[in-house]
């Protein structure tokens, strides 16, 4: 029985679990942030998708080692 | 095994990891990506030469519209290097607008689709004329060892090359270096491999999953996604710039070394500030 596919499945699947973790709490703080302190949002887009985009990488590097599993 | 693998992806979708090679120039082997670069580029000097041309004190709406980037972008600059800010733009602009116009020309109705048959490895396959420049990993990666190039030299040229050797591979309580030098050496060369990886994923993750909508669903739905693919496309550019603008902010930070070569090193950024925009290229 080939067993690829469920590698890449697991690979990415396992592999967003923990970034998915991470960006809700990521996106949550913020959000906590701006709501106690509005004016905040200027000072916090930056931050904000650097921590968001350092975060999703995780699970883009997931994604590519399951692409390779499935493709190469 | 993987030759299956290979023939059940391509039963629903065409997906190759690598860029097809379309012609040889001579000993350079012509790729999809590098015509899909090259599109990229021209649309940017077309607007950039239109904007040239066309500039008005009271900015039409196209003027504003591609001053836009220039001033949000400047103004996060700004932000963080106060006194070089007119050196440290360029590049970083330059970095946001290209992966943003190559992003870009990878939603065009026809980039990815219309192909050339081309002999691969003794078979025939079609491989697309134009692929999107991101979509390849030569592309991020040749972006991601130019961010690497610039705020290596960026630190090298405020704190001196003696402060950044000393900053990079002499931890602070001396007696740690052997155990936090390695260390250093592979964060600072992961950046790399994170920043190419992250927006060649991004955005290949993108292509496919596009054609997976086109192949799955009927007209309506792979148009929201396409209207996705545009955010991410923008958000992926906006990262890429601001991942290389905080590199470059933390090398020449230089938060290590002595008293008298912090001071040093303000003198020097001083010059900078007055020396380089009549250079900037």
């Amino acid at each position: 029985m080939d067993l690829t596919p469920l590698a890449a499945g697991l690979a990415i699947g396992l592999g967003a679990l923990g970034p998915g973790i991470g960006l809700g709490l990521g996106v949550s703080k913020a959000m906590e942030a701006l709501g106690r302190n509005p004016e905040a949002s200027g000072a916090l887009f930056v931050p904000y998708v650097l921590g968001l985009a350092l975060t999703e990488a995780v699970a883009i590097y997931a994604l590519v080692i399951g692409l390779l599993i499935l493709f190469t | 095994m993987p030759e299956e693998a290979a023939e059940h992806g391509e039963s629903l979708v065409h997906v190759a990891i690598k860029a097809e090679t379309l012609f040889h120039l001579g000993p350079i082997a012509v790729t999809n990506s590098m015509i899909g670069t090259l599109i990229a580029t021209v649309v940017l000097a077309t607007l950039a030469w239109w904007a040239s041309r066309n500039n008005a004190v009271v900015p039409s709406r196209v003027q504003s519209l591609l001053e836009f980037p220039l001033e949000f972008l400047g103004g996060i600059v700004r932000a963080q290097h106060a006194t070089r800010w007119r050196a440290v733009l360029p590049p970083v602009l330059t970095i946001f607008l290209l992966v943003l116009v190559a992003n870009y020309v990878g939603l065009l109705p026809g980039v990815g689709t219309i192909g050339l048959h081309v002999v691969e490895d003794g078979h025939e396959a079609v491989a697309p004329i134009i692929r999107p420049a991101s979509a390849d990993l030569n592309f991020t990666l040749a972006l991601a060892l130019i961010a690497f190039v610039l705020f290596v030299s960026w630190g090298i040229r405020a704190n001196g090359l003696r402060g950044y050797l000393k900053e990079t591979f002499i931890a602070n309580p001396p007696y740690m270096t052997p155990l936090m030098t390695p260390i250093h050496i592979v964060s600072e060369l992961s950046r790399i491999i994170s920043l190419s990886m992250r927006l060649f994923g991004n955005v290949f993750a993108g292509e496919i999953l596009l054609a997976v909508m086109l192949a799955l669903t009927f007209a309506v739905v792979p148009a929201i996604f396409l209207g996705l693919e545009m955010i991410f496309g923008a958000v992926q550019a906006l990262v890429f710039a601001l991942l290389t603008l905080t590199y470059i902010t933390l090398a020449t930070a230089g938060h290590g070394g002595g008293h008298d070569e912090a001071h040093e090193s303000t003198e020097h950024d001083a010059d900078d500030a007055t020396l380089r925009p009549a250079s900037a290229h």
